[in-house]
Parts: C-alpha cells; structure tokens; sequence
C-alpha cells in the first residue's frame, strides 16, 4: 500500500513538472513570436505555481521590458538578482533599463555592504552552503585534535576559526538584508509624491517607472517612501512594489 | 651648414673590407651576447654564472624553437653600379642558424661571384628568440643591363625555402676623366637636374678613398626652399674609377623643392681625419716586402675637409593646364585600392569600406578623402593611418582610410568610386585614380534594432595605430533564458528551513558527542580501577579479620592485593619493591614504610621456619590497608 501510494504521489509530481515545462515552452514561443503579454502571464503563472527561480523572473524582466514597462522590468531583474546575481545576461539587461529610467538618483553603498563587498555576488543560499563547508571543516579540524592532536593543528585550527567567523557573519549579515530589504520600484509611468497620505496634499516631486525607491511604511493605500538625498513622500501604495514582497499576488519573499 | 657624422675609423683594402665585415657581424653577434648575458642576469637577479647557465640554456633551447618558421630573403647593398663596381649581396636565412648546403642563387649568371663569409645572428626581441644565418657574396657584373637576382633557394632540414628577388641596373664605367684626382676625393651628383615643385630628386655624395680614414662628418649645403630628406643608411662599396681600385662611401638625399627656380647646390663638405702610410728614411731590418704590408705601416692621423663639385637644380612648376579642381598637391606615382567586408549584412548592422592609397613622392600629402554619401545610410570615418618609408629611390608610403558603413534599410546598395588626383612624375601630367565601385545587400534587420543602431557609435577615439576601441553600434538586451533547468528551483535545503539548522548543527553534535564519549570512557576506566581496589582490599581485610591465616599465607595476600590494586602481574614481592611501588602510586613515605616493616617481619617470620603459625600482625594489616586506599583516593 505504502509503495502504491508513493507511486501515486512521485507520479503525481512528474505530472505537475511535465504541466509547468509545457507552459515555460509555451511562455518562450510566445516571446520569441512577439506575443509579449501572453508571455508575461506564462512567466508569473509558473512564479506563482512554485517556481520562483531567477531565471523565471529574469525572462518576466524581459518580457515587461518589451512591453515598454520599464518599472515591472526592473522589478523582475532586481527579483532575479537576488537568486543569482552573478548572471551576466540579467545585469547586462538591469544595467540597459537602468539607463531607460527618467530619474537620476544617487546610488547609495553602505559601510557594511563596502567592508563585505562579496556579499552583492553570492546569493543568500551559496553564502548558507559556504559556511556549511567551513562548518563542516572547523568541527572536523576539532575533532581530529580530540582525538589524535598533532602538533601541527595549531595554525590550520586558528585559519579555519576566522573563515568560519567571516563565512558565519557574512551568512548573518546577508539574512538580514534579505529579511529587512525596504527597496521598491516605482511601476507607474509617473507619479506624484505628496506631502502627506491624502490626494489633497502638496505635491513634493515625481518620481517615474524604474526609480528605485525605500519603502518606509504603508497606511490606507498609501506607502511612504525615500530616496538615498532624503527625500520623502507618499504614494499611491500601487505606484510602488517591494523587491523583497508582493507582486501582483505573488509572495516573493527572497529566500527560495 | 647642415653637420652629420657618419662613420668610425676603418681600413681601405679588399681584404679589410672582408675581415671588418667579419669583425663587425662577430661585434654584432657579441654585442647580442652580452645584451643576451644581461637580460639574463636582470631576469633571475644573480650572479654572472647563473646568467651564463641561462644563457646556455636558452642557446641550446634556441634550434627547437627556430626551425618552425624559416624564412629566405636577398638584399643588394645597390640598385645601380658601374661595370667595374662590386656588389654585396647578402642572403638572409631567418628561423635557423645553419642549412643543409650553401644558397643556390638564381641570375648570377652575368656576374663573378666572390664568397665575402658567413655570419650567424641571434637575438630577442620582446621575448621572442630569432636566430638566422647571413651568407655574403660580392659580385661583379660582366655586362651592362638590367637584371633580376634571385630567388635563393635553401634548403632547411630537407625542405626547400625560397627568397625574394632583387632587381640591380648596371651601366657602363664613365669615361675617364684623364684627371687623377688623388688617393682621396668627394663626389656628388644629382638626378634628375631638371624636376616640377615637390618632386623627389636624388642627390648623391660619395667619397672615394684609397687611405684610411676616421671621424666622419657632414656638411650638408642650405638652399632656401630646398629640404634635404637622408634615404636609408650610408652605403659602403668597392669601385673602379679611372683605372684605380677605390673604397666607396655613398649617401643618398631625396631633395624636396618647394618653390619653382633655378637653383645652385652649393658644395657639400666632409671633414674626416685621414692616416698616410709612414715611409722609412733608410733601409733596415724592416727593410723587406713582409714588413711593407699595411699592418706593419705605423701612420699618424691629420685632419682634413673635403669639398664636392657644387650641383645645378632647374625646378619647374606644375603646369595650370589639366589641373583638377581637387588636386591636392600630390605629386609622384600613386595607386589607390579599396575593398568591403562584409558585402551582406543586416540592416543596422555594419560594414567596414577600406581605400588605401599608397605610392611613391611627396607622400605627406596625401589627401584624406570624403566617404560614400548613401542614402538611408550613417557613415562614421576612422582616423586615417599614414604610413611613410624610406629607400634608395625616395620616399613611399600609404595611407588606410575605413569607414564603417551602417545601412538602416534592407536593399542593394552601390558605393560610388572616391577619387584622388596627382600630378604625374613619369608622364608630367596630372591624373585622376578612383576606386573601384562596390555593392553592399543589406538583408531585414533584427526587430528594435535600427532605432538603436546608431546612437552611440562615435563616442569612443581611435587608442593608437592599428588598434581602435570597439564601436557600439546599437543597444539591445539580451535574450530570455529558455533552458528546462531554468525552470528547476535549484537548492532542496532552504535556509532557514528545519533541514538547513540540522546539517549546520550535525557537526558540533558529532564533536560534542565523541567529546562526552571520550570522557565517559575515561571516568569508566578510573571507576573499574576503583572498584577493583576496593574488592582487594576488602578481600585481604576480611582474611585477616577471619584470624586464622599464616605469615606465609598473608604475605600472599598482600602480593595478591598490590596485584590487583595496581594492576600487577608480580610473582613475588620484597619489602623493598612493595615500598616503591606504594610510592609510585602516590603513597606517603610513612605509610609505605609501614608497609615495607610489615613484609619484613612476615618475610622474618618465613624464613625462620614460622610460616605456618599464625600472624601477629592481623590487627595492624586492615588498619594499613585501609590508610593506603585511603592516600591511594
């Protein structure tokens, strides 16, 4: 019964891939045929189904992209960076529709981020696996001094230590930007910053599609957001959408 | 005056000609020795014989690397001579340091040949190591004419590598000049005397000598609108003239005029220190003709400034009939070539027009011309690269003109020829040379590709000659990744997930868990120990308690009990051993002596035949014991 079952279940599963391959097939055929929208809906369907990987929302990006949407484009292409930010293809793409937006802002680089500058090339998951190894090797270096001590363990013990220390905090210092990342990108065309959450406040600036922006806070369909000169302003809490967050029903949380 | 100096001391004969060629090729071979020697010592940074073992190494390295790439060349020291000049010829062997046989040179047929030596060449140059072999032979034409030399034929390891050739016009001897002009004099010459503005007449100075001369220089005449142009190096030749066998110094001018006229070349002027033979007043021993021979004649040296014949130059100007409106000023003999690569492309996409226009003349002038002007099509010009050299008939060079064509609209598409007009040296005439008219099919381009073709294709300079920065013709992104794996989640074991904190804690578990391991198995160690004393002591305390054991018997039993305290494997036990064991053991001195007094007394007992009675020291054994397990805590 217990094989049966399993049976059933494995089988169940190839059924599903076999489903989500086919639409991934579809989605491609229809962006190489220029049916970018159907595209659009093939991609966030298998995002929402599961499959939140970055090459997935790196095809959204382009897809978006093609539709002229350059917000939605960014958005994806800042998604995929956070599962692989090594790819080439998908920062020669961000860097190209980076240079379509309309507003010059500053890039700001934090002191943390400047001392771990590794830190922006591995995702969350590869600086999870190095540590793992360096766990691995520390509490195996360990133990060959509890069990045999040679005299040589000194050093490589010591070595070992502060690897294990930088890969550990490094590990640490990645999860929190991950869980505590506020970024967002405005999606609309062009939008109003207001001086306070009500559509007869003082308009302060604008901001267009593609501007990267901190979320600060969002209160009664308003979000407030800042720009790295400090400035500040509500929008529309559609105007803007959270990397690390929600995309038109899609959890996206960062980690996969 | 314009000053030059031009030459170091050397000798007159044939025969010192033939020994300071060899002397030079050896200085020249030497001089790279040590500059080898040097780089080597520079490299590693040691000592003289570590440079010299690299050197070696790089010697013996050197056949391997050299047979790959063997190449041929021949090279007169002349294009023109007289009847009785002699001509050197050197064949060049480059890539390897020695052939299978001599060179096999074609066209010598009208020339006696005399073999001038063999000089081997090694050198590196940016790292690369080339080596090669030079045969000289000087040859003396029999006829006057026009005739081609070469190819030489060498053959390398069984294969045959054959040269270049070379072309030399040789003519008549001049008519002697019934003048004897001395052992030493200077001679210029100039060809042709009649030329337009900017044509490239050649004039030529050449010291004729029969002595040894040294510390060359010079003088040049000035001549307002004339320029003199050096072409190559100077040369060195044997000659004929008037009968008398002389060593010939010869450099060539290329001269520029830039304004028509009629003007004199005043004389030109070499200063030298030149050596006289010393004649001996009386004869002697030295007095023999061994002694008369040049390496025995003692000279003294004088200075001395020869000057030449002054020289007569009718410049023409360049006529007004049949001059083009975009004639440039170009004047010599030029050809113009173009070429485009590739002929079909994708609209917005690029094709590279390339004209070269090369010649011989005033070279500098060279125009640069205007591109194609096509419809539905961006043109973005190169930086031109002019490029000018020098030889025994003038100046030549060529200049490379590109452009990069980026057509917007698929279609056919003709280049119109580009033109480029020159007065005519040869034919005193002007003409007008155009490239040959191309075509360029230009196929349907990439979707969203046109709009971007061109914006930024003129940002980036040209970073030195040859090489330019890489143009950006357009801007697209790139494509979507369609691969099945992409779609593949990738990592099983989230962090953060409950499987990700097991593999992060399985290690220190492990170690933790053979810590406490290790621990365990070491306090069960002790405790089995413990227990173990505890069970003999008990034992020899309850056999004494039972009264009833002999001094034989109880000196058993406290053997059995050290055994099994410690762990022993003792067949018997003196006093003595017994203290010392108790004292290794951590036993005080008091008590381990009262232990040693206790097996005396029962060792007494024994041998004083009392073994079998019974013990007086029943009571005081338990109390002993009992101290030792105690200190033994």
């Amino acid at each position: 019964m217990t094989l049966l079952a399993f049976l059933l279940v494995a089988n169940g599963l190839g059924a599903e891939n076999q489903q989500s391959e086919a639409l991934f097939f579809r989605a491609n055929e229809a962006y190489k045929e220029g049916r970018f929208q159907e595209a659009v809906d093939g991609y966030s369907q298998l995002i929402q189904s599961g499959h939140e990987t970055g090459h997935l929302f790196y095809n959204l990006g382009n897809a978006y992209f093609r539709l002229n949407q350059i917000g939605w484009a960014i958005l994806n292409y800042e998604r995929a960076r956070l599962l692989m930010p090594r790819d080439a293809d998908l920062n020669f793409n961000l860097r190209y529709a980076r240079d379509q937006t309309q507003d010059a802002v500053p890039e700001s680089q934090g002191v943390m981020n400047t001392a771990f500058f590794w830190l922006d090339t591995f995702n969350l998951h590869e600086l999870f696996w190095g540590f793992a190894v360096f766990n691995v090797v520390f509490w195996a270096i360990l133990m060959t001094r509890l069990l045999i001590r040679p005299a040589w363990i000194f050093y490589p013990i010591l070595v070992v230590l502060i690897l294990w220390f930088i890969a550990g905090f490094s590990l640490g210092l990645k999860w929190y930007q991950v869980h505590s990342d506020e970024r967002g990108v405005i999606v609309q065309e062009e939008i109003s910053v207001l001086a306070g959450p009500d559509i007869n406040d003082t308009v302060l600036f604008k901001l267009h599609a593609g501007t990267e922006v901190c979320h600060e806070r969002s209160e009664d369909g308003w979000s407030l957001v800042s720009l790295p000169d400090k400035k500040r302003g509500w929008v529309k809490q559609e105007a803007v959408e959270r990397i690390n967050g929600t995309e038109k029903g899609a959890n996206f949380s960062g980690v996969i | 005056m314009i000053h030059y100096n031009i030459f170091s001391p050397y000798s007159s004969s044939r025969e010192g000609l033939f020994l300071r060629r060899a002397h030079a090729s050896l200085s020249c071979l030497s001089l790279r020795v040590a500059a080898l020697l040097n780089l080597a010592k520079i490299a590693i940074g040691c000592s003289a014989k570590a440079a010299a073992l690299v050197l070696l190494f790089l010697v013996l390295l050197f056949p391997c690397v050299a047979c790959g790439d063997v190449s041929v060349s021949i090279k007169l020291d002349r294009k023109e001579a007289t009847l009785v000049d002699s001509v050197q010829l050197v064949v060049s062997v480059s890539g390897s340091r020695s052939s299978d046989l001599q060179p096999i040179v074609r066209g010598l047929e009208g020339f006696n040949v005399t073999q001038g030596g063999t000089a081997s060449r090694l050198e590196i140059i940016n790292g690369k190591v080339n080596a090669g072999v030079d045969y000289t032979y000087f040859i003396q034409p029999k006829q006057p004419g026009r005739f081609q030399i070469g190819p030489a034929e060498v053959t390398v390891e069984g294969k045959t590598f054959s040269s270049n050739t070379a072309t030399i016009t040789i003519i008549k001897q001049p008519q002697a000049s019934g003048v004897d002009r001395g052992p030493l004099f200077l001679s210029a010459g100039l060809s042709p005397t009649r030329a337009y503005v900017e044509e490239q007449p050649t004039y030529t100075a050449r010291l004729y000598r029969q002595v040894k001369v040294s510390d060359i220089s010079l003088d040049l005449p000035e001549t307002e609108h004339l320029v003199f142009k050096q072409l190559g190096k100077p040369l060195e030749y044997q000659s004929v003239l008037d009968g008398k066998t002389y060593q010939v110094l010869e450099v060539r001018y290329a001269l520029v005029p830039s304004q028509e006229g009629l003007y004199t070349i005043g004389p030109t002027r070499m200063t030298m220190t030149v050596y006289q033979p010393r004649r001996r007043t009386s004869p002697g021993l030295f007095d023999d003709p061994f002694f008369s021979d040049p390496f025995f004649s003692f000279s003294t040296g004088r200075p001395m400034t020869l000057a030449s014949e002054p020289q007569a130059l009718t410049v023409l100007p360049l006529p007004e009939t049949g001059r083009p409106a975009d004639f440039s000023g170009l004047v010599g003999r030029f050809d113009v070539e173009s070429k485009l690569e590739p002929t079909t492309i994708k609209a917005g996409e690029s094709a590279t027009l390339t004209v070269l226009l090369s010649g011989r003349g005033n070279v500098n002038r060279i125009p640069n011309l205007q591109g194609p002007e096509l419809s539905h099509t961006k043109v973005y010009a190169d930086e031109p690269v002019l490029k000018v050299e020098t030889d025994a008939e003038g100046l030549a060079g060529t200049k490379t003109m590109k452009w990069a064509l980026v057509p917007e609209k698929q279609g056919h598409y003709e280049i119109p020829p580009l033109s480029v007009s020159f007065f005519d040296t040869t034919t005193h005439q002007y003409r007008v040379i155009k490239t040959q008219p191309l075509s360029l099919s230009v196929l349907r381009g990439e979707p969203g590709m046109l709009q971007a073709s061109s914006q930024r294709a003129d940002e980036h300079p040209s970073e030195g000659p040859g090489k330019k920065a890489v143009k950006e013709l357009g801007r697209d992104i790139l494509p979507v990744h369609t691969s099945a794996k992409d779609l593949a989640a990738g990592y099983r074991i989230r962090p953060g997930h409950v499987l990700s904190w097991l593999v992060l804690m399985v290690p220190p578990f492990l170690y933790g868990a053979t810590f406490w391991g290790l621990r365990f198995r070491k306090k069960s160690d002790q405790s089995i120990a413990v227990i173990k004393a505890r069970k003999a002591a008990k034992k020899l305390i309850q056999k004494c308690r039972k009264g009833k054991i002999s001094s034989s018997e109880l000196a058993l039993s406290l053997r059995d009990y050290l055994n099994e305290r410690f762990d022993l494997a003792l067949g018997s036990l003196t006093p003595d051993e017994g203290a010392a064991i108790l004292r290794s053991k951590g036993v005080s001195l008091k008590t381990a002596q009262r232990f040693q007094s206790v097996l005396h007394r029962l060792e007494d007992a024994v041998y004083t035949g009392k073994g079998h009675e019974r013990c007086d020291s029943l009571e005081e054994v338990p109390k002993l014991i009992k101290q030792i397990q105690k200190e033994m805590r």
